[in-house]
């Protein structure tokens, strides 16, 4: 049990190293154990999977549906209604936690689209070098140059009123960093003798690159990754909180936020439960990542 | 060095002009302000021609484009059409007058703090106080901008009051009348802006000391006779100040730049809530003139930040 998952969380037998094999317990087996020793980490796994667990059960417990609505407008929490209602009368618990799950799959999708961007067009420009490089580098310098929010605003206030269409527009822009992680790793790798080696036995680029450098660069790949779910749960939130990103019917964290902000004089603390809903999945997913990126380099020298 | 500044900003001249070019396509096709005129019933034929004449709405978007940037190139940043057809150039002055109000205390408040609770749980590594500064930076960091904004709001506008029947800040709007004025109303919108970027800079300062503090050099200062106080000042925190100051001219400029989170909760007539407005009334000079700015400054600084660190740290080649 314990090795299917240690397999699937860093990329299992592709992460071994001729160097690693040689070792009593192979890397992703050393990886596992280091990670499962990180206290901090594992309780940050436990309280995520109990969250998106509940953001799952919930829903189906409760006596209301998320847009139902009911004669009692704008409750501060009572038992009937824990956290609330609101102007129209619905139940703020089952939306929370429906607007939980609609955020954390918003951010797990933009986080997976903008890997595979960032992975491919980072590993392009790493292992080709000269004009490709050269023009995804320049690429990259643009996103960074230009305020990202200010682009985020233009193409949501456009296009961002679905969820999925919201979560394009995050991954479109929060690939930049992965990219040029990716590219660094390769360019690292390039000339190493295994790619050297691999060459020489005539593997096309395509393989040289998916099968030879891609393993060993999983790992800060799956770090980045994890944090950047993080990132993306606030952009999200920060977007629908403005009022352009997921619109009505549908409730996300933000626009949760957002419609608690009216109420903030007669209910003030209405704002604190998605608020806090969204806080504790950033910080679990922060605290994952620092683990993960322990665990893989244990001897640290991350900033 | 003279050489190296001249030739990274005849570098960044096409990323710029790329980039405006990029922002001026994508926000000229995101609102057709033609299809919008159309639909304009009550206009009448010549308003309609004065206005496309005025914005050279007959032209492609390329074209449209080179005209803009020859104006801006000669300080026209064009007319807004939200805020009554007044020119651009002094709006946005007065407008980054204000950001800066709030980005430049607020600047100052994050260096010092960063500085001093780096310093402090570095040199207590792994001690209680060490633990709550780590984990508040956690907290910080994972804390939505604008939910810590919304909670000092909910704090001190509504449960202070509640409580003590006073309020020793405004909760939204900008209020010059005296200096006490301008503090209790800048209050809260400087408290926010800093808390993320002191909980990164905390972290990042922290790991820096540490690795400081473990060299050779800090040890011969210790054998050699120092105080604990001058180790850390004179030697450690200077050597790990070089890259935190790289950090602090890329927080500053994207302070300077405006934020459009902190203005918008705290009503504040900055740059950033300037961008919002220009963007919901799809006004396109009005945002291009921001745009422009934010990357001229987020370029400036970049700058600046890799100048700065050849002058602390007398290692670093240009060439």
């Amino acid at each position: 049990m314990t090795d299917v998952r240690s397999d699937s969380l860093v990329g299992g037998d592709g992460l071994l190293q001729p160097s690693a094999v040689q070792e009593a317990r192979g890397f992703g087996r050393q990886v596992w154990d280091r990670f499962v020793h990180h206290r901090v980490a594992m309780a940050a796994v436990v309280v995520l999977v109990l969250l998106i667990a509940s953001f799952w059960v919930a829903p189906l417990l409760s006596p209301f549906e998320f847009d139902e609505l009911t004669p009692d407008l704008r409750q501060a929490p009572s038992w009937a209604h824990p956290f609330g209602t609101d102007e129209i009368g619905r139940d703020l618990l089952v939306r929370t936690f429906i607007g939980g799950g609609f955020s954390i799959r918003i951010a797990v999708l933009v986080s997976i689209v903008a890997t595979l961007i960032g992975t491919l067009l980072g590993a392009l420009a790493g292992y080709f070098g000269g004009w490709v490089d050269a023009v995804i580098s320049q690429v990259v310098n643009l996103v960074l140059v230009i305020p990202a929010l200010a682009i985020l605003l233009v193409l949501a206030l456009r296009w961002g009123s679905g969820p999925w269409a919201l979560a394009m527009i995050l991954a479109a822009l929060l690939w930049v960093r992965i990219g040029r992680v990716v590219r660094g790793l390769f360019i690292s790798h390039r000339e190493a003798d295994f790619v050297e080696a691999a060459r020489a036995a005539g593997a096309r680029s395509s393989r040289i690159m998916l099968r030879h450098i891609l393993p060993n660069a999983v790992g800060p790949i799956v770090v980045e990754m994890t944090l950047l779910v993080g990132t993306a749960i606030i952009l999200e939130s920060t977007v629908s909180f403005l009022g352009l990103g997921v619109q009505f019917p549908i409730p996300t964290l933000g626009n949760l936020i957002n419609e608690a902000k009216g109420a903030i004089d007669t209910v003030p603390s209405r704002i604190l439960f998605p608020g806090g809903v969204a806080v504790l999945i950033t910080l679990c997913v922060n605290f994952i990542g620092d683990g993960l990126r322990d665990a893989l380099d244990p001897a640290g020298g991350h900033a | 060095m003279f050489a190296y500044a001249v030739r990274r900003v005849t570098a960044t001249v096409p990323v710029l002009i790329l980039a405006t070019f990029f922002v001026y396509v994508l926000v000229s096709v995101a609102n057709d302000p033609l299809a919008r005129l159309a639909t304009c019933t009550a206009c009448d034929e010549a308003a309609y021609e004065r206005i496309v004449q005025l914005y050279d709405l007959d032209q492609p978007i390329p074209v449209r484009f080179v005209g803009w940037i020859g104006d801006a190139m000669q300080g026209d940043l064009g007319i807004s059409t939200s805020l009554g057809e007044r020119e651009v150039t002094p709006i946005l002055l007065e407008r980054a007058w204000n950001t800066a109000l709030l980005a430049v205390p607020a600047f100052v408040l994050i260096a010092i703090t960063a500085v001093i609770l780096s310093v402090f749980s570095a040199v207590r590594q792994y001690t209680l106080g060490d633990y709550l500064i780590t984990g508040g930076s956690f907290l910080g960091i994972a804390m939505p901008t604008f939910f810590f904004g919304l909670l000092l709001q909910v704090a001190f506008g509504v449960w202070w009051q509640d409580w003590t029947g006073t309020k020793p800040f405004y909760v939204t709007g900008m209020h010059l009348e005296s200096f006490g004025d301008y503090l209790s109303s800048a209050g809260l919108p400087i408290f926010t802006l800093a808390l993320v970027i002191v909980a990164t800079e905390s972290r990042f300062g922290r790991a820096s000391m540490l690795e400081v503090i473990n060299a050779d050099y800090i040890r011969m200062a210790r054998s050699k006779g120092l105080s604990e106080g001058r180790v850390i000042t004179g030697h450690a925190l200077r050597n790990a100040l070089i890259p935190i100051v790289t950090l602090w001219a890329l927080d500053f400029s994207a302070l300077l730049g405006g934020s459009v989170i902190t203005e918008t909760i705290f009503a504040w007539p900055g740059l950033g809530q300037l961008l919002l407005n220009a963007l919901t009334a799809q006004d396109l000079d009005l945002v291009m003139a921001i745009v422009v700015f934010i990357a001229v400054v987020t370029i400036g600084f970049n700058l600046i930040a890799d100048l700065l660190y050849g002058v602390l740290d007398p290692r670093v080649r240009y060439d």
